[in-house]
């Protein structure tokens, strides 16, 4: 594929140390489109292998809105089913801009290893010097190592070098929405993480009429009614949950957005500084940021202080377990104050098994954020019409959050910037039956 | 006139540079960019913008803007690892561009303003 694309699969073999690149074919394009459409099937053809899987969309890192989204797809040791881990903030246009537009890991290393993809480079590396290290830790150490502070990496930390299924893959610091266990996975593969950073160009087909495209869509979503409103702390109140809102709003600092995603969902707290300071503050670590409304409902759930319970969010970040989880588990078993919960990190498992869950994270509200989507306001059952956002966004490379706000962002809109990006004319046809399938 | 970033306003989701690097390539790429969503400090939250003009650099912190001349200590090229800004093209307000700046057409937040 000669535009918005680099044309590689990257196939990593751990046990044997080896990378190796295979072209990726015009023909799966028009077939699968791309981003998990391509996924599922590269999984699937390497499915004895022990795979994991990564993409992005077409649409990833351009100037279509919202467009920040990569994906890694596996089968995830809690449901046994195959799931997609969404990878925005910047990692996922990082991702694109490396030189692949899918990697497929397979395997299992003999000795701790990372990944490190850059300008269409692949190095496996030895990684003993970070096994052991937290995720906060290991993010530093590769950053220094490579002189290079805008890295972007997908990390484990204990949590996953001890296998549990509560293990996230992190980008960066931040945790994500991995309620896979997929960092169990990597820890399985003894695979300490990738560090990412890419310095492409994508061509364009039709570079002037993508851009008058996007503009457009730009130019509807800022009259969308979402404007004015900012943060994890509107979308908890969207949710209902105003309590929440109430609850940390003394503590944001300032809320910031994914690559190109005009709402800012990302909430940074001040923890150890005032919330309300505007310079750089002398202290290196003096906050979290916060992706999922899920994680600051936790938090509030948790009974404690919102100062308490947000540095006992740090530490899950930091250790590297799913905190909504780890928050949840702690307040079952009755422990009340960040020094139970902190202890109990180590030895902590999932009590139930996890039943059937859709394929998508549920760190995206199961339902239209401030946006009417015309799908009737009384209606209480938005899963099936959630399912096909999610599973376009996760097709096309766009923000998974902003696809609830956002009705200006349609299939029809995609397709139409796809075939100006590529000159690829995806069929409606083609197009339901890979999201019925990926729905499925 | 020169383009110029309300950095509290920003959201550091870099279309701006992206955008900028598009009126450069007729392409996606950011290392032609001369306006750069600096985010090296990401554990502090401390982001903001820094573009570069024929003579200065504009650097857009939260606290506040700050012009510093070329040529002065400091420089502000440690801002785009990537690339120093020093060595980037200066703005040229998109000239050919139908349409104006391409950075503040494709801010989502208008941050960005020419004056
Ligand atoms: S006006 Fe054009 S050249 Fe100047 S910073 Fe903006 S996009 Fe770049
Ligand atoms: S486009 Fe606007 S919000 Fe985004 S980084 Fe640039 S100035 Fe900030």
């Amino acid at each position: 594929m000669e535009y918005l694309s680099s044309g590689k699969i990257l196939i990593v073999d751990l046990a044997a140390g080896e990378t190796r690149e295979e072209e990726l074919e015009d023909d799966l394009i028009s077939k699968r489109i791309g981003g998990i459409g391509i996924t599922t099937h590269l999984l699937g053809n390497y499915k004895d292998q022990d795979p994991i899987v990564m993409g992005c969309g077409l649409l990833t890192g351009t100037l279509y809105p919202a467009s920040d989204l990569s994906i890694i797809t596996a089968k995830s040791p809690v449901t046994k089913t195959v799931c997609h881990l969404p990878v925005a903030l910047k990692a996922g246009i990082e991702f694109k801009y490396c030189g692949f537009d899918y990697l497929v890991i397979l395997g299992k290393s003999a000795n701790p290893s990372m990944l490190w993809i850059h300008d269409g480079v692949a190095d496996l590396m030895d990684a003993s010097a970070v096994w052991g290290k937290d995720v906060w830790q290991t993010t530093d150490a590769w950053r220094k190592e490579m002189g290079d502070d805008l890295i972007q990496t997908l990390v484990i930390g204990n949590c996953g070098e001890r296998c549990s299924d509560l293990a996230q893959v992190s980008v960066n610091y931040w945790g994500s929405g991995d309620i896979w266990g997929f960092g169990s996975l990597f820890g399985e593969k003894r695979l300490k993480g990738i560090a990412m950073r890419g310095m492409g160009l994508l061509e364009v087909a039709e570079a002037e009429g993508f851009v008058d495209h996007s503009i457009k869509v730009l130019s509807a979503l800022k009259q969308a009614p979402w404007g004015g409103k900012t943060g994890i702390t509107d979308i908890v109140t969207a949710m209902g949950r105003q309590d929440v809102s109430d609850w940390m709003a003394p503590m944001v600092h300032r809320n910031s957005s994914s690559y190109n995603v005009p709402y800012p969902y990302s909430t940074f707290l001040y923890l150890d500084e005032d919330p309300a300071l505007l310079k750089e503050p002398e202290g290196v670590e003096p906050g979290i940021m916060i992706t999922s409304p899920y994680v600051a409902i936790a938090a509030k759930d948790s009974g404690m202080s919102a100062s308490e319970a947000f540095k006992t969010i740090r530490s899950c970040l930091r250790y590297g377990i799913d905190p909504e989880a780890a928050m949840q588990i702690s307040a079952a078993e009755g422990k009340k104050t960040r020094g139970e919960m902190e202890a109990a990190l180590d030895s902590m498992s999932r009590k139930d098994t996890v039943g059937s869950r859709p394929p998508f994270s549920h760190y995206c509200p199961g339902h239209p954020l401030f946006a009417d989507f015309g799908t009737g306001k009384d209606s209480g059952d938005f899963e099936e019409w959630w399912m096909r956002r999610q599973a376009l966004a996760y097709l096309f490379g766009v923000d998974p959050m902003f696809m609830l706000m956002s009705p200006e962002i349609s299939a029809q809109s995609m397709m139409e910037a796809v075939r100006l990006g590529t000159g690829v004319d995806i069929s409606e046809e083609t197009l339901n039956f890979l999201v019925t399938e990926l729905c499925a | 006139m020169g383009v110029r970033v309300n950095a509290l306003t920003c959201t550091g989701c870099m279309a701006c540079e992206m955008a900028c690097g598009y009126h450069r390539d007729d392409a996606f790429a950011l290392l032609s960019s001369c306006i750069v969503a600096y985010r090296t400090r990401e554990k502090k939250d401390y982001f903001g913008v820094i573009l570069k003009e024929e003579d200065s650099l504009v650097i857009a912190r939260p606290e506040g803007m700050e012009i510093r001349k070329i040529g002065d200590a400091g420089g502000g090229g440690g801002d785009s690892s990537a690339k120093p800004m020093l060595l980037r093209e200066s703005c040229d307000l998109c000239a050919g561009m139908d349409g104006g700046p391409m950075c503040a057409r494709f801010c989502p937040v208008d941050a960005i303003s020419v004056e």
